[in-house]
């Protein structure tokens, strides 16, 4: 990955201009885009969770960039949790099994619950997750999520508060990651096909 | 996993589960799913699609995969863009014949891109 340089930092923060990483195709939300939709879905959930107990489950690592903008956006009273769970990848083991890494602090019982991700794919971890927490009965339990991209959905879940739909192309950015990088940047991507493709 | 070498022929069993698929990518698309705890059936029903004048059946497909929780199917298409024509004909006719159905087709560039997401590697 190459990095982005301290000069290139300041003139994009200085001119207020977008600070593209060189492996980057294309930006396809900007901040500014992004900023406004976060506003807007936290209007909306405090006003749907007025004079409720409301904790907002986010899924590390992916989430804590949405999750850390959208709570300021909320302006009722709210909890915050995080949980990890493992992914499948290549060293998962024969018949293996989703393990919850980090699981909440909290305790969701009668609580309102909406879980905040970053981006739902096939939906299958997110499908995971809901088994697991509605297994603790929460009062409700509900989906926001920034980045929805439906073309590879197997598990269909509803998802209440929606930021952007994203067509099947590979994005970074804003949380989301390719091999750990780019989380940092502060808009969503398209991540050029040399980085990924071998 | 269990794999086994054939025998009789320099072809590779694919199997898991005590199932053999006719594909590696369709016995990752099996482990993946066991990992999310979603429920699945390999090829479980086949559906006939075409018939002779005479009724019987010239053409039938069977979806790859049946996930009963989601009342889903899923086909995994392999092939390159180029050649998969056909098979969207009887995905087509399938979803003509059988409106209730519902299937999700994964094709080569899908299937990749799941791949890639889970870090693994191509398993063709």
């Amino acid at each position: 990955m190459r990095k982005i340089g301290i000069n290139q930092r300041k003139i994009a923060f200085f001119t207020g201009g977008i600070m593209l990483n060189d492996d980057i195709e294309k930006v396809l939300i900007t901040e500014a885009e992004i900023k406004y939709k976060v506003h807007e879905l936290g209007e909306i959930i405090s006003s749907d969770y007025e004079g409720k107990d409301l904790v907002l489950v986010s899924v590390l690592r992916g989430g804590v960039v949405f999750v850390a903008d959208l709570m300021r956006s909320i302006s009722i009273p709210l909890t915050i949790d995080f949980m990890a769970i493992s992914s499948y990848g290549p060293s998962t083991e024969t018949s293996g099994v989703v393990k919850v890494l980090k699981d909440l602090e909290e305790n969701i019982y009668n609580r309102h619950v909406v879980v905040v991700e970053d981006i739902i794919d096939t939906g299958l971890t997110l499908g995971y997750l809901l088994r697991n927490l509605e297994s603790r009965k929460p009062a409700s339990i509900n989906i926001c999520v920034l980045l929805n991209k439906p073309a590879r959905r197997i598990v269909d879940l509803p998802i209440k508060y929606k930021g952007f739909d994203v067509p099947d192309l590979f994005v970074v950015g804003y949380g989301l990651d390719y091999q750990q990088n780019y989380r940092h940047l502060p808009y969503v991507g398209i991540l050029k096909k040399e980085v990924y493709e071998i | 996993m269990e794999k086994t070498k054939s025998d009789n022929n320099e072809r590779s069993k694919i199997i898991y589960k005590g199932i053999e698929f006719a594909h590696p990518s369709e016995e990752q698309c099996a482990k993946i799913l066991d990992f999310y705890g979603i429920k699945w059936e390999y090829e479980p029903n086949t559906f006939p699609i075409e018939w002779d004048k005479d009724g019987n059946v010239t053409q039938s497909f069977s979806p790859d995969f049946y996930l009963p929780d989601l009342d889903l199917y899923i086909e995994l298409t392999t092939m390159s863009q180029k050649l998969i024509t056909k098979k969207n004909r009887k995905i087509r006719k399938l979803k003509e014949l059988y409106p209730n159905i519902k299937i999700k087709v994964f094709y080569q560039k899908d299937f990749k891109n799941l791949l890639r997401k889970y870090g693994l590697p191509k398993p063709y």
